[in-house]
């Protein structure tokens, strides 16, 4: 019903989209997901007309979106906005009566038939009647957002774009409007295009999810279990994300791991090799557990270098953009001697920093521990040695950690006995 | 207070309101340096009697000089709606988009220029306020005329305006510095009467394209993107409705010079006593504005009596407590 061919926007300078392909179906419910900033409102506005597209074409049937007026996309499509700002204090009715604009009959108001059966439906379908009268100034966030609803409601539309439309419901009425929003679907033959961060919610009453990365390509668009795998959402959001079957609906559940664990290293003394933002999650939470902490080698800009400096590490510091000196090494050396573990956070090898893991070796060699997190061959820049090394250090000893929290543990083994 | 109750203070309220401007002219019939009592005041309208300098006095002096208020009060009520509405901006005044600055421009101009006619400064004023709205419209139309770029511009063009206006009365000669003055405070007597039935068929056509306009209003307050989305063509409207604003202020200012307050506040009075819907809001708004105007002339012309203060002082001093009065008694909701 709506086609997207080879979309193309941009904000100024800023590509939004980029040859953007895929079709909304009639009668479905499409959810859009994706993280933050990726363009989802932006899309929603261009299927619908209210921004311009820069390149391609959207079809409504088979007329050109830019050829519909405002009037007649009104009646195909109702908006309902993450919120609104309010500045009269228009009743919850009026607001509501609004809805029927595309639909009037005369200039003044909306006063026929049809138009009063519609307000008054909207109202009990959105159960918001006992707040018909009040003035919309003095609601809260949830109930403003079923008015809201209402409103598009009363527009009789056959499709309906929502954008983030129940985030500030509380439980009850989230459940509520979603049935609604079903039976609409169901019942009306509604077709619905939804933003959500529900995302088991958009799972559960979803035909097909549209999943947006953040660079605004469409990563996948097809039925919620061929879409929400954990693979396609932890790449996306960036985030340890488990997906499951929801025991009840058999839907795709999201079960973020959310990290609770605690450590101590207070008092244990860790010096950290790592490099262009390795080093920043652990160094944070090092901080946190009160490690005695030190770095290096480190070039100075670096983005490992940045978070170390502000939270007082001491680092042997090298100049910028420059392969560590024979110096810094010697001073980063003399750290290494003095610590109770050596952590190698470092992703990327080549020539400037291979040095780095002989340093590691010595230290394994004189008993310190020395701990490697998520190392991988075909981040080895130097052609091979790199890598032998790497696994040259796991024969002797070193052990291998693939996330934070895994290698936190294990440092704090030594330090409770 | 139970709801039917509520209702029927609001339907007398409305009543009286209709029945306002009717009331307001005759105290401001009654009003003046020549002291006329009800009584005398009523046999004079309806029997004929009293001596033919009363007759001249009210028939042709004070009817006019209260219709002219009217007339202003009207068009500066029903243009601080449509601003407020369209710029979604409480604060929004029939003066802000520089209106008043090119009008005190072009009637100034002529003053220093010499021209005294009563015919001459009301037309200079109205192309002076007419040429600052084109300005501002040029402006802001780069930016597919934004509220912000649009009040931005107009405060601009406003500066520009107020600039050149006290680098003429700078180098004016002193009577026609006062005399600018006059004008600048708000002053109904200058304008002459030939203009009246001119006005009032031009704020009759203002006032009923605005009314046919009041559903496309309220959507306006809604925002633009909202309103886009309930199908109303956001820019076409906005544009109608600043030239319809635009051209009511302009009437006002070349008719009575800057009479302030009565703009702004009258528009929010009205929607605290019958809600900011603008079918109602605009009608109710035109007829308490006349009122306001018309008794706050009389009260003008009657203090100092023969002298006359500005009536722009009459407004505030009368409105902002009353305002206040209101803000406290029904809390926020502006």
């Amino acid at each position: 019903m709506i086609q997207v061919n080879n979309l193309n926007f941009s904000f100024g300078t800023t590509e939004i989209f980029n040859d953007l392909n895929f079709s909304v179906n009639q009668g479905e419910i499409l959810s859009i997901i994706g993280p933050n900033g990726c363009g989802k409102s932006t899309l929603l506005r261009l299927l619908r007309g209210s921004l311009k597209v820069g390149g391609g074409e959207i079809l409504w049937g088979s007329t050109p979106v830019k050829e519909i007026s405002a009037a007649e996309m009104a009646r195909n499509v109702a908006v309902v906005p993450q919120s609104s700002t309010i500045y009269f204090p228009y009743k919850v009715r009026e607001l509501v009566a609004m809805g029927r604009y595309p639909h009037r009959k005369n200039r003044l108001s909306f006063q026929n038939k049809v138009d009063l059966q519609a307000i008054e439906q909207a109202l009990v379908m959105t159960d918001i009647l006992p707040l018909a009268e009040r003035p919309i100034t003095q609601l809260s966030g949830g109930e403003l957002q079923r008015v809201l609803l209402a409103r598009a409601l009363a527009q009789n539309s056959s499709v309906l774009f929502l954008d983030e439309a129940t985030s500030n419901l509380d439980i009850d009425h989230r459940l509520e409007l979603t049935e609604l929003l079903v039976q609409l679907n169901r019942e009306q033959q509604t077709t619905i295009v939804q933003i959500s961060h529900d995302l088991d919610l958009a799972a559960a009453i979803s035909q097909r999810i549209l999943l947006l990365s953040e660079y605004g390509t469409i990563v996948d668009i097809d039925s919620p279990e061929k879409v929400m795998t954990a693979a396609n959402l932890q790449k996306v959001f960036r985030a340890e994300i488990k997906v499951s079957a929801n025991p009840i609906t058999g839907t795709p559940q999201i079960v973020p791991l959310v990290n609770n664990s605690t450590h101590q290293l207070k008092g244990l003394q860790i010096h950290i090799i790592c490099g262009g933002g390795s080093g920043k999650t652990l160094l944070r939470r090092l901080h946190l557990a009160k490690a005695n902490i030190t770095a290096g080698p480190l070039n100075q800009g670096d983005a490992d270098e940045a978070v170390a400096s502000v939270l007082d590490i001491t680092v042997a510091k090298e100049t910028p953009y420059s392969p560590f000196t024979e110096k810094t090494l010697a001073a980063t050396d003399k750290l290494i001697q003095q610590t109770d573990a050596l952590v190698i956070t470092t992703q990327w090898w080549g020539i400037g920093n291979l040095a780095c893991l002989d340093l590691a070796t010595t230290a394994l060699q004189h008993g310190t521990p020395v701990y490697l997190l998520s190392q991988q061959q075909n981040h080895d820049f130097t052609n091979g040695p790199a890598w032998q090394k790497i696994l040259q250090l796991q024969r002797e000893g070193a052990k291998v950690s693939n996330n934070v929290d895994h290698l936190l543990n294990q440092l704090s083994i030594p330090n409770k006995g | 207070m139970n709801k039917g109750q509520a209702t029927n203070w609001h339907k007398l309220g409305q009543m009286l309101l209709l029945l306002s401007p009717l009331m307001a002219i005759l105290i401001s019939l009654s009003a003046g340096s020549l002291d006329l009592s009800w009584r005398e005041l009523f046999a004079i309208l309806f029997q004929g009697s009293g001596s033919e300098v009363e007759q001249v006095i009210l028939w042709q002096i004070r009817l006019p000089r209260a219709l002219l208020a009217g007339l202003v009060g009207a068009a500066l009520s029903l243009s601080g709606v449509t601003f407020q509405a369209v710029l979604r901006n409480p604060l929004a005044d029939p003066y802000l988009l520089g209106v008043s600055g090119g009008a005190a421009l072009g009637a100034v101009a002529a003053l220093t220029c010499g021209f005294q006619s009563p015919l001459v400064i009301p037309l200079a004023a109205f192309i002076g306020a007419l040429g600052a709205l084109l300005l501002v419209y040029l402006v802001a139309q780069a930016h597919t005329c934004s509220s912000h770029t649009l009040i931005l511009s107009g405060v601009m063009v406003g500066s520009l305006a107020a600039a050149l206006l006290l680098f003429l009365l700078w180098q004016a000669p002193a009577d026609a510095t006062r005399q600018a003055i006059f004008w600048l405070a708000g002053n109904l007597s200058l304008a002459d009467p030939d203009w009246l039935s001119w006005g009032w068929l031009w704020v009759a056509i203002g006032f009923m394209l605005l009314w046919s306009q009041s559903l496309n209003l309220d959507l306006l307050t809604q925002g633009e993107e909202t309103a886009a989305d309930l199908g109303l063509n956001v820019g076409k409207t906005r544009l109608l409705l600043f030239i319809i604003a635009g051209a009511l202020t302009a009437c006002a200012v070349a008719l009575a010079g800057l009479v302030g307050f009565v703009g702004l506040v009258i528009p929010h009075i009205c929607r605290l006593l019958w809600g900011p819907g603008h079918r109602l809001l605009l009608p109710f708004s035109a007829l308490l504005g006349s009122s306001f105007l018309i008794v706050a002339d009389a009260i003008a012309r009657s203090l100092y009596a023969p002298a006359e203060i500005p009536v722009g002082v009459v407004t505030a001093v009368l409105g902002a407590p009353f305002f206040l009065y209101l803000l406290r008694r029904k809390g926020g909701g502006l």
